[in-house]
């Protein structure tokens, strides 16, 4: 599964990732899928029009009702037309004109926490982040405190990620989330859809109450964009930090560079650790490629982001070296395949990419800024990738 | 390979040879035309790979196709021949093709 890099003798073989020794631990594709890891492979399979979601998950949806399933399980037409419909809240123009205002505000906010306390966990601190923005793009923002809001989406999220295998722990479990659910409804969901049938806004709950959107559909939908949109980066700000941390020329440069110089290296630590570390997919027809059949029908591929990131093909030389300018120079995009490819590639990337930035220049501006305690990685068996706990960040008191 | 010429909104002009297969937004990124950014990588969601078709060559490169309507739409960009240049493949009937591009693709 590990993909086999050669050593590089200009640089000793370095090898600057931090989530590989654990992703190799750990890594498991779904029973009976093949494991695919050719960067140009993995883009064809992401691409064809003949493959449809697949893992866990996705088994499980009930394809039959499209309007109380997430677009995520949703192929063709109506997954264009679904994602069509809110493309706009992503654009790079409402990045600039609307969400960076939320990201500022937030990390106002975020400083000011940590100067007055001295210190703080900094997952705490990147899930702040990460929840205002997409709540907002969400529509999320109708609740009692935003703190209370990521609490019980937190709440709801940790338990759809557990797992138990005895009937007991099952249902257990099942009533554990009902609760929750039940409790983000009435106090984040509800609130929220209320005032949008009187006043529409532009985020996509609004689009939810335009389309009739049934509760339970409104409910996936939302801990969907909670899933993919929160989880996903509140990690990634806290890779980037530890590795800047850990490096203080990379901290150097992405302190006096310009912003296209940040958002080459976040990239490139996104490239090296992934969050997202395997994406499944499964034939609805024989998938062609350009050397040929590459999926037979019905057979699942387990697309392996890792083995993609540090395909030499792609990446050049020295793959598991961080290397801020390998993107420019292999004309490539910086994230390579972090983000998924093809139809169901990540909406909210340059989101996640913006508010990390924004989020990680102030951090290393605060005078005194240090790392008291390294993060702890653990591996997430759901949704197959790191997770970061423990690093605690100091400043000077304000 | 085929010729097609990038006209910038400065007016310098840029012959590139495009690789037949590719799509015209890798074609112009693996010659440098900087202005094209492709953040998405060609998946027509991010409309930073605009181009502006000259008109005499719209009836080869064809129209706006669906995937491409929210994301131009989105960027607010009314300029005529406007197309989205990872949704356009290169072919042998695109030689001499020549295209404009915007002065930012914010
Ligand atoms: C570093 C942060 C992020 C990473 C690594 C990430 C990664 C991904 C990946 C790999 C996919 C593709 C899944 C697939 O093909 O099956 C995806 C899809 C998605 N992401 Fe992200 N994401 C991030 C941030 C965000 C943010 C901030 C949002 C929204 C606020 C978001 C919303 C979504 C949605 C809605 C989808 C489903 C798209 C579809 O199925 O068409 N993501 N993400």
């Amino acid at each position: 599964m590990s993909a086999t890099a050669s050593v590089c003798p200009a640089h000793q073989g370095r090898d600057d990732r931090k989530s590989a020794q654990i992703a190799a631990a750990n890594l498991a594709p779904q029973e009976g899928a093949r494991v695919v890891g050719a960067f140009a492979s993995v883009r064809e399979i992401l691409r064809s029009t003949q493959v449809r979601q697949a893992g866990a998950s996705a088994d499980q949806a009930d394809l039959s009702k499209p309007g109380e399933i997430s677009f995520f399980f949703l192929d063709g037409d109506l997954h264009r037309k679904r994602r069509a419909a809110v493309a706009g809240l992503f654009a790079p123009k409402t990045i600039v004109t609307r969400h960076q205002a939320v990201m500022d505000r937030t990390m106002d906010e975020i400083i000011a926490k940590l100067r007055s306390r001295g210190s703080a966990p900094l997952d705490e601190l990147s899930w702040q982040m990460a929840v205002d923005v997409a709540a907002d793009i969400i529509g999320l923002t109708d609740s009692d405190s935003s703190e209370n809001l990521a609490n019980r989406v937190k709440a709801v999220l940790d338990l759809s990620m557990g797992r138990s295998d005895s009937w007991l722990g099952k249902a257990l479990l099942t009533a554990k989330i009902m609760i929750r659910v039940g409790a983000f409804w009435k106090h984040d969901l509800s609130p929220a859809v209320e005032a949008r049938r009187k006043h529409p806004k532009n985020d996509v709950i609004s689009h939810l109450v335009k389309e009739n959107y049934s509760k339970k559909g409104m409910i996936m939908e939302c801990l969907s964009y909670g899933g993919a949109g929160m989880m996903t980066t509140r990690e990634f700000i806290v890779m980037c930090a530890w590795h800047l941390f850990d490096d203080p020329a990379l901290l150097e440069r992405f302190l006096t560079g310009g912003e296209d110089d940040q958002f080459a290296i976040l990239e490139e630590i996104l490239r090296l650790d992934p969050v997202v570390s395997l994406l499944h997919r499964r034939a609805a027809a024989p998938v062609e490629g350009s050397a040929g059949v590459m999926m037979q029908e019905g057979e699942v591929a387990a697309l392996s982001i890792r083995d993609a990131n540090t395909d030499e093909a792609t990446t050049g030389p020295c793959p598991y070296e961080l290397d801020p300018d390998r993107a420019k120079r292999m004309k490539a995009v910086g994230a390579y395949m972090s983000f998924g490819d093809g139809p169901h590639r990540c909406p909210g990337a340059q989101v996640a990419l913006h508010e990390t930035r924004i989020f990680l220049d102030r951090l290393f501006r605060l005078p005194g800024i240090r790392l008291v305690c390294e993060p702890t990685i653990i591996w997430n068996r759901q949704i197959q990738g790191y997770e970061l706990r423990g690093a605690v960040v100091a400043c000077d008191p304000a | 390979m085929v010729a097609i010429t990038f006209i910038a909104a400065d007016g310098t002009d840029q012959p590139i040879d495009a690789e037949e297969g590719l799509s015209l937004m890798e074609s112009a990124v693996g010659n440098g035309i900087e202005v094209i950014e492709a953040q998405c990588g060609g998946n027509a969601y991010c409309g930073t790979c605009r181009v502006y078709i000259d008109p005499a060559w719209r009836a080869v490169t064809g129209d706006v196709t669906e995937v491409e309507v929210a994301m131009i739409e989105v960027s607010g960009d009314m300029t005529p021949g406007v197309r989205l240049s990872c949704q356009i493949t290169v072919t042998p009937s695109l030689e001499g093709l020549i295209v404009r591009t915007p002065m930012s693709q914010s």
